[in-house]
């Protein structure tokens, strides 16, 4: 039961860093190719920030560092419950990847496309929703399901912030035990958890592939 | 209809337009010719403000539509209004530049659903219309990988038809087709002219220029050398530079 609850969390963070971080990435990744210097700069900065710091920093900076940051210059903490934390945590870190993902898969489509677009008296924004991104998605099938397995394995660090995810409910099992197989069946959630990822992104992949 | 007014236009140092005075009136066809980097497709691609021009004027269905000096505008026309007076115009361009991850339908129809939000039935209208008008109605289902390039040019050309424009630019339609699917894009071409669509086209095809065009435009290193009449230009050219040009290709 205990590890049907850690596996439960390990999947509810999976989820909502994937979703919260594409639809972050996206905005970052129109803000990376924009022309605005100012959108280019503090997209940049972002993706400078997230992803050149350990995932794991950035977990203690939300869970210990910002209360006792709100402590020292507001005089009360600001603590968000563990799990939000740690979900929060996995949405800034992965959108700034994803950003960088969608970044690419946008400037890979061909530039008269946009100047199509353009000619036939689409907004920008227009253009960019309805011709570029759908024409990128199949290219950022890949990569994005890439980007989700990495997310979902590295769910297990919440174990060090005391958040009794799949990997820490079976540590903890274990060592109250003394017995070793707990960390198989990890493993095979672990792998199960995987497979059903990397089988729908295939399926997907196959999906868009009809107008090549 | 249009008229571009001392337009200058530069990449940088280079100087791709130098003082580039056109007008073209309603129903003409005017062919461009010339060598390559001549400034050709350039002047095509300042005037639906794919590039923006570096000074000049350029006036579309007599509205201004650009004012620039030193790259600087001097007017602040509207975004909105720029992109209304672009739409009258439509572009052909030389890699088709199909939406391929929609059906040649979709291709036709989206810019009318989207910009000019057209009702279902009416777009449906124009669009089994302009299939008609390119030979294509039994490809409407079909993806752009599917067709031939010539297929996929005249799709091309419905799509910008679709938008109903008044002024049809080409930037060299069929150069990059193979050489018998030529023409069956210029027979889509010769029908708009008949129709009386006013078209400005930047073309290598000599043959369509003296049967189809109204007025021959030569331009070498950026600036217009020599216009007239198809016969007068192909026949008795009085540039040295046209002439050279005209032995090199006929």
């Amino acid at each position: 039961m205990a590890m049907f609850q850690g596996t439960i969390v390990t999947i509810q963070l999976t989820v909502v860093g994937i979703i919260a971080g594409i639809m972050l990435g996206v905005v970052l990744a129109l803000g990376r190719i924009s022309k605005s210097r100012f959108l280019n700069s503090i997209t940049w900065f972002y993706v400078w920030v997230f992803r050149g710091t350990p995932l794991l920093m950035q977990l203690f900076i939300i869970v210990y560092a910002i209360p006792l940051f709100t402590l020292d210059v507001f005089g009360a903490p600001v603590r968000l419950p563990l799990l939000v934390a740690a979900a929060v945590a996995y949405s800034l870190n992965s959108a700034a990847y994803l950003a960088e993902i969608f970044r690419a898969g946008i400037q890979s489509i061909d530039k008269g496309q946009m100047e199509a677009s353009k000619a036939l008296g689409m907004s920008y924004y227009q253009a960019m929703f309805k011709i570029i991104i759908p024409q990128a998605y199949r290219r950022l099938i890949p990569p994005v399901g890439n980007e989700l397995i990495m997310l979902l394995k590295d769910t297990s660090l919440v174990a060090s912030i005391g958040l009794f995810d799949l990997l820490r409910t079976v540590n903890q099992m274990s060592n109250a035990t003394g017995r070793w197989y707990y960390y198989i069946y990890a493993a095979v959630v672990y792998l199960f958890l995987t497979s059903i990822v990397q089988l729908g992104f295939e399926r997907i992949e196959k999906r868009y592939s009809i107008y090549d | 209809m249009i008229k571009l007014e001392n337009v200058y236009k530069s990449f940088g140092d280079l100087e791709v337009l130098k003082d580039i005075n056109l007008e073209v009136n309603p129903g003409e066809v005017v062919c461009v010719i010339g060598p390559s980097g001549s400034g050709k497709s350039t002047m095509l691609r300042c005037l639906n403000q794919l590039e923006r021009i570096t000074s000049g004027k350029i006036y579309i269905d007599g509205e201004l539509a650009d004012q620039r000096e030193m790259g600087k505008d001097l007017q602040d026309i509207p975004a909105e209004k720029v992109q209304e007076l672009c739409t009258e115009l439509g572009m052909v361009f030389q890699r088709f530049n199909l939406f391929p991850h929609l059906t040649v339908y979709e291709n036709i129809t989206i810019a009318p659903k989207i910009v000019k939000k057209f009702k279902e039935e009416d777009i449906k209208a124009i669009a089994y219309d302009l299939l008609k008008l390119v030979g294509l109605e039994d490809k409407k289902d079909e993806y752009p990988s599917r067709l031939s390039g010539g297929q996929q040019q005249r799709v091309a050309i419905a799509r910008a038809l679709a938008m109903q424009p008044k002024i049809m630019l080409f930037d060299e339609p069929t150069s990059a087709l193979d050489p018998e699917l030529v023409g069956e894009v210029l027979e889509v071409m010769k029908k708009l002219a008949k129709d009386g669509m006013t078209m400005i086209v930047v073309t290598h095809e000599m043959g369509f220029a003296k049967e189809v065009g109204t007025r021959v435009i030569f331009m070498d290193e950026g600036r217009i050398v020599e216009q007239g009449e198809p016969s007068q230009i192909f026949a008795d050219p009085k540039e040295d530079r046209t002439k050279a040009f005209l032995k090199k290709i006929l």
